[in-house]
C-alpha cells in the first residue's frame, strides 16, 4: 500500500492539454510528485537522467511513441522496472496487445475520469494511501 | 484566470486546438501539393485524433463524433489500406474546414455548425473509410471495452524500485555478453527485447548498445540485424541461467560470454546511468534500438549481413558509434523554444508603461538640460546611459507583441477554397515568408484587406478553366500571397497569374461613373490605380464574391488608417500584382520635430525626402494666388502648415522658413513650410480619435520632452488637399 504522494510520476503526451488534464486528475487522487514530457523521446532522457516509478504515456507522438518509449524504458536496466501505464485514444486490441507483449502494466482508454486513472494505478500499485 | 482548473485546462485545450488545426491543414495542403510523406499523414492523423481526444476529455460530443469518423478515415489512410489520393485529399480538406466549424462552434466562438453540411461530410469520409460497403459502425457506437480483451493489470513491486543490493562478491569478475542477432533470429520472431529483458532479471544488467553497423536510412534493411548489444552482469550469476536465456535462439545470433578480470562498481538505482558515460550517445542508441525494433518484421529475411567483429571492439568504440544513431533513429529534434503563454491584456499594459517611460525620460533629459547641473556631475552621462536602457526596453516590449504572419495566411487556404468553388475556378495559392513578423495589432488588422484582396484576384484576375486553357495557361490559376520585410516595413503581395486589369474596362466604368471626364488622357499606370478611387466598384456588375459592398477604396482607406499604402501593377494576359507595405508596429513613430508659428509638430521621417530653405526666385505663383516651389526639375505645391491646420500663419518662405518636401503615397509631392526644424526623434504615438477626435491633416499626436502634446502630420492627407486646390478637375490618383 503506497503513499499516493510517494509515486514519483511522468506524464508523458505531446499535447498540453493531455498533460494538464493527467497532471490535475493525479492530483485530485494525491500523485503529487509529477514531472512531465513532451513526446517519448523526452520522457527517456527524463528516465535516464531520473527514472521515476510511474510513466503514464500516451501512445500516439511524434519522435519517438508510446510503445517505442515502453520498449526503450524496458531495455534500459537503471528503468526496467518502472510501472507504465499506456493511455490510447481508442481501445484497439492489437495495440493494447502489442503492449503487453514489450511489458506494459496497465492502460487507459481516453476520455477517463480521475476515479478511472486511480483504479488504473492502483490496478498496478495496490491500493494508495 | 478561472478558479476550476479544469475551465483553465479548457482554455489551453482550444488553444492547442489552433495550433493543431493549423497543423492539419499545412499537412493536408503538404500532401495536396505532392509534398508530404507517410510522415504527413501520420502528422494529420495525430492532430485529428488530438484534436479528439481533448474534446473527449470535456465531453464535447458533436466535435468528437466529427473528429472520430475524421480519424478512422486517416487512420485507414496512414495504414495504407485506402489510397490518399486527390479526391480523398479534397474532402479531408473540406473535412478540415468542418472540424474548425466544430471547434469554433464548442468554444461558443462561431456560428452553429452547419449540420447538413457537417452530415454530408461524414457521409463522404465514411464511403472513402469503408469502400462501398455500409458503415460496419455508427460513429457513435461506444468503442470497445477494455475489458473484453482480458486485460490483467501487471502488478508494481514497490521493492522492485528499491536501490540493487551490493553485487555479491564472486570468485570471478564480472560477466560480459557480446550478443549480435542475425536476420534469422528476427525472421523467427524473436525478440531481442525480450532477450535483454530476460537477462536483467538474472541481476543488475548494464546494457549498451552498438549501433555502428546500421547503414544510412536508404540502404537500411529492417529485415537484417544491424545492431549488437554488450551486457554485464555481476559475477554472481550463474553461467547456465545466462545461456539459459539464449537457448532458443542458439545459432542465430553471434554470442560471446566472457568474464572480466575487473569488478564493476556498485550500481545504485537512483544514480546517474551507469552504462552511460557519454548519455547523449547513449540515448540515442537506446533510441535507435527502440525504433529498429519496432521496424524488426516477423517475414523471412535477406541472409545475414557480414558478422561484424564485435567481439574484437573495445567498449569505447562501441559506446561512440559515429553518425549512425542519427540515421537509423528519428535525429535528435532541435529544441524548441521554451514559450509560456501570457496573457495580452499584461503585455499591452506593459508596452504603455513603456511608452510613458520614454516619454517620462524624455522630460527628466530635457528638464536636466535645462538646468545648471549637467556638466558639473556625472547626472548627463547617467541620462544618456538612461535613454539607451529605455530604447532598448522599448524594442524588447515591442519584440513581444511581434507575431508572424502566419496566423493570418493559415485562414486564407479556406477563403481560396470556398471562394474558388463559388465562382467555379480552379485556384492554386502559394504563401511565402509566413514567418515574418509584424506587431500584433497589425497582424490582425491585416485580415481584412488580405481576404478582400485575394476575393478580388480570384474573382476578377484569375480567368475560368476554359478561358485559361484557351489563353494556353494552365486550368489550374495561381494566386500568390507574400510577406517580406523592406526597410523598416512590412510587404505583403498579393499576385494572380491571371488576365490583368481590363483597362478598357475600368476606364469605361469611371467614366460612367463620372469619376473621370470622357476625353481624359490616362497613362495605363492611372487607369489601374482608378479602382481605388472611392465610388469605383465593379463588383455589383461582376458578381457578389468580392464586393460584399465593398470596393478598393475601403480596403484603400483601412490600410491608410494603418499607415500604410498600396500599389497596384498589372499586365495584360499575365496577370497583377497588389503591394502593400505597412509601418511594422502602430506604436512609435520615428520624426522630424518642427515648429510653426508656435506650434510644435512632428513630421514622419518616413515620407519627409529633403528639407530645404526656399529662395525667393523658386517660389512661383500659380493662377496668381497659389504658391509653388521649385524642387528639382518639378514643381510642386508649398503648403503653409500653420495656416492650413488653421491655427496660425507661417513665415515668409524667401526670408525665414525651412520647406520639407514630403511625399505622400503614390508620388505626389509637397514641400511644408515651418519656421524651423527642432530635430529627429522617437515619439510614442497617441490616437487623437480616442483621445479627442479625427482631425484632417492630423494622423495623431504625442507628448514630447517637455510634457507638451505634439500633432503628427498626415502627410497624405496634407498632400492631397493641396493637389485638389491646385488641379482641376481632381483625380486623386494613387499607385
Amino acid at each position: 500500500m503506497p503513499a499516493a504522494s510517494a509515486i514519483q510520476t511522468l506524464i508523458v503526451d505531446d499535447q498540453l492539454t493531455m498533460r494538464s488534464l493527467i497532471r490535475a486528475s493525479l492530483q485530485q487522487i494525491g500523485v503529487v510528485n509529477l514531472r512531465e514530457a513532451n513526446d517519448g523521446e523526452e520522457a527517456l532522457r527524463a528516465m535516464i537522467a531520473q527514472p521515476a516509478h510511474l510513466v503514464i504515456s500516451d501512445f500516439n507522438m511524434p519522435n519517438l511513441d508510446g510503445l517505442g518509449l515502453l520498449r526503450a524504458i524496458r531495455a534500459h536496466p537503471p528503468t526496467s522496472k518502472s510501472a507504465f501505464i499506456m493511455l490510447t485514444g481508442r481501445a484497439d486490441k492489437e495495440l493494447v496487445q502489442r503492449a503487453v507483449q514489450f511489458g506494459v502494466n496497465n492502460y487507459l482508454v481516453k476520455p477517463f475520469t480521475a476515479g478511472q486513472l486511480k483504479e488504473k494505478i492502483e490496478g498496478v500499485f495496490g491500493p494508495l494511501t | 484566470m478561472t478558479e476550476d482548473p479544469f475551465e483553465a485546462i479548457k482554455a489551453t485545450f482550444f488553444q492547442e486546438c489552433e495550433e493543431l488545426l493549423a497543423d492539419l491543414e499545412a499537412g493536408l495542403l503538404a500532401l495536396e501539393n505532392g509534398e508530404g510523406d507517410d510522415e504527413t499523414i501520420n502528422a494529420v492523423f495525430r492532430a485529428v485524433h488530438s484534436v479528439k481526444g481533448g474534446a473527449g476529455a470535456f465531453g464535447m460530443e458533436a466535435l468528437v463524433r466529427f473528429a472520430h469518423v475524421f480519424e478512422t478515415l486517416m487512420d485507414e489512410l496512414r495504414a495504407g489500406r485506402k489510397p490518399c489520393d486527390d479526391a480523398t485529399i479534397k474532402t479531408l480538406l473540406r473535412a478540415s474546414d468542418v472540424l474548425n466549424d466544430h471547434v469554433a462552434a464548442a468554444r461558443g466562438a462561431g456560428a452553429p455548425v452547419d449540420e447538413a453540411r457537417s452530415a454530408g461530410l461524414v457521409a463522404e469520409l465514411e464511403a472513402l473509410t469503408h469502400g462501398d460497403a455500409a458503415p460496419a459502425a455508427s460513429a457513435a457506437a461506444p468503442e470497445a471495452d477494455e475489458d473484453e480483451f482480458g486485460f490483467k493489470p501487471v502488478q508494481f513491486d514497490p521493492m522492485d524500485l528499491a536501490p540493487a543490493a551490493a553485487p555479491a562478491t564472486s570468485g570471478g569478475g564480472d560477466w560480459r555478453i557480446v550478443f549480435q542477432p542475425n536476420a534469422a533470429l528476427y525472421a523467427k520472431a524473436n525478440d531481442a527485447g525480450l532477450l535483454l529483458r530476460e537477462l536483467s532479471r538474472l541481476g543488475e544488467a548494464t546494457v549498451e548498445i552498438d549501433a555502428s553497423g546500421v547503414p544510412m536510412l536508404d540502404v537500411l534493411e529492417p529485415e537484417e540485424g544491424c545492431l549488437s548489444w554488450t551486457i554485464r552482469l555481476p559475477g554472481a550469476v550463474d553461467e547456465a541461467a545466462i545461456r539459459e536465456v539464449f537457448e532458443f535462439v542458439d545459432g542465430d545470433c553471434d554470442l560471446a560470454i566472457l568474464r572480466d578480470e575487473a569488478e564493476a562498481p556498485p550500481v545504485e538505482f537512483v544514480a546517474a546511468p551507469v552504462a552511460a558515460p557519454a548519455p547523449d550517445l547513449d540515448i540515442t542508441a537506446l533510441l535507435a534500438a527502440a525504433q529498429a525494433q519496432v521496424q524488426a518484421p516477423a517475414e523471412p529475411a535477406a541472409p545475414a549481413p557480414e558478422p561484424a567483429p564485435v567481439i574484437a571492439a573495445p567498449a569505447a568504440e562501441a559506446k561512440a558509434p559515429p553518425a549512425a544513431p542519427e540515421t537509423a533513429a528519428n535525429a535528435p529534434v532541435a529544441q524548441a523554444p521554451v514559450t509560456i503563454r501570457v496573457d495580452l491584456d499584461r503585455v499591452d499594459r506593459l508596452i504603455n508603461l513603456v511608452g510613458e517611460l520614454v516619454i517620462q525620460q524624455a522630460v527628466l533629459a530635457q528638464r536636466v538640460s535645462e538646468t545648471a547641473m549637467i556638466r558639473a556631475t556625472g547626472v548627463g552621462q547617467g541620462l544618456e546611459d538612461l535613454e539607451l536602457l529605455t530604447r532598448e526596453i522599448q524594442d524588447s516590449v515591442m519584440a513581444i507583441r511581434a507575431q508572424p504572419v502566419k496566423s493570418v495566411f493559415q485562414r486564407m487556404p479556406r477563403l481560396v477554397r470556398e471562394v474558388a468553388q463559388m465562382t467555379g475556378k480552379q485556384v492554386r495559392l502559394v504563401t511565402e515568408g509566413e514567418a515574418t513578423e509584424v506587431d500584433k495589432t497589425v497582424v490582425e488588422r491585416l485580415a481584412e484587406p488580405i481576404t478582400h484582396m485575394l476575393r478580388n484576384a480570384i474573382d476578377h484576375g484569375l480567368e475560368k478553366p476554359d478561358k485559361r486553357v484557351a489563353a494556353g495557361k494552365s486550368a489550374e490559376g495561381q494566386v500568390r500571397l507574400a510577406a517580406l520585410h523592406r526597410s523598416g516595413r512590412i510587404v505583403i503581395e498579393i499576385s494572380d497569374d491571371g488576365a490583368g486589369i481590363n483597362r478598357e474596362r475600368v476606364l469605361g466604368i469611371a467614366v460612367e461613373k463620372g469619376l473621370v471626364e470622357p476625353d481624359t488622357q490616362l497613362s495605363d499606370e492611372q487607369i489601374d490605380n482608378l479602382i481605388f478611387m472611392p465610388g469605383f466598384s465593379t463588383a455589383e456588375t461582376i458578381s457578389d464574391v468580392s464586393g460584399r459592398g465593398v470596393g478598393m477604396d475601403v480596403v484603400k482607406r483601412s490600410i491608410q488608417s494603418l499607415g500604410g499604402r498600396i500599389s497596384i501593377t498589372s499586365k495584360p494576359g499575365e496577370g497583377s500584382t497588389f503591394t502593400m507595405s505597412l509601418p511594422l508596429t502602430l506604436a512609435v513613430l520615428d520624426g522630424m520635430v518642427v515648429s510653426s508659428a508656435e506650434q510644435t509638430l512632428v513630421a514622419p521621417l518616413a515620407a519627409i525626402v529633403e528639407s530645404l530653405t526656399p529662395r525667393a526666385e523658386d517660389i512661383h505663383l500659380v493662377g496668381g494666388h497659389t504658391p509653388v516651389i521649385r524642387f528639382r526639375d518639378e514643381f510642386v505645391p508649398l503648403v503653409d502648415v500653420a495656416a492650413t491646420l488653421g491655427f496660425g500663419i507661417g513665415p515668409e518662405p524667401a526670408s525665414t522658413g525651412v520647406a520639407l518636401i514630403v511625399e505622400a503615397e503614390g508620388g505626389a509631392k509637397a514641400a511644408l513650410l515651418v519656421d524651423a526644424i527642432q530635430g529627429q526623434r522617437q515619439v510614442v504615438i497617441k490616437s487623437l480619435e480616442t483621445n479627442y477626435q479625427a482631425i484632417d491633416g492630423v494622423a495623431a499626436a504625442t507628448i514630447l520632452g517637455d510634457g507638451r502634446v505634439a500633432l503628427i502630420l498626415d502627410i497624405d492627407a496634407l498632400v492631397s488637399n493641396t493637389r485638389r486646390s491646385v488641379r482641376k478637375p481632381d483625380l486623386k490618383l494613387a499607385s
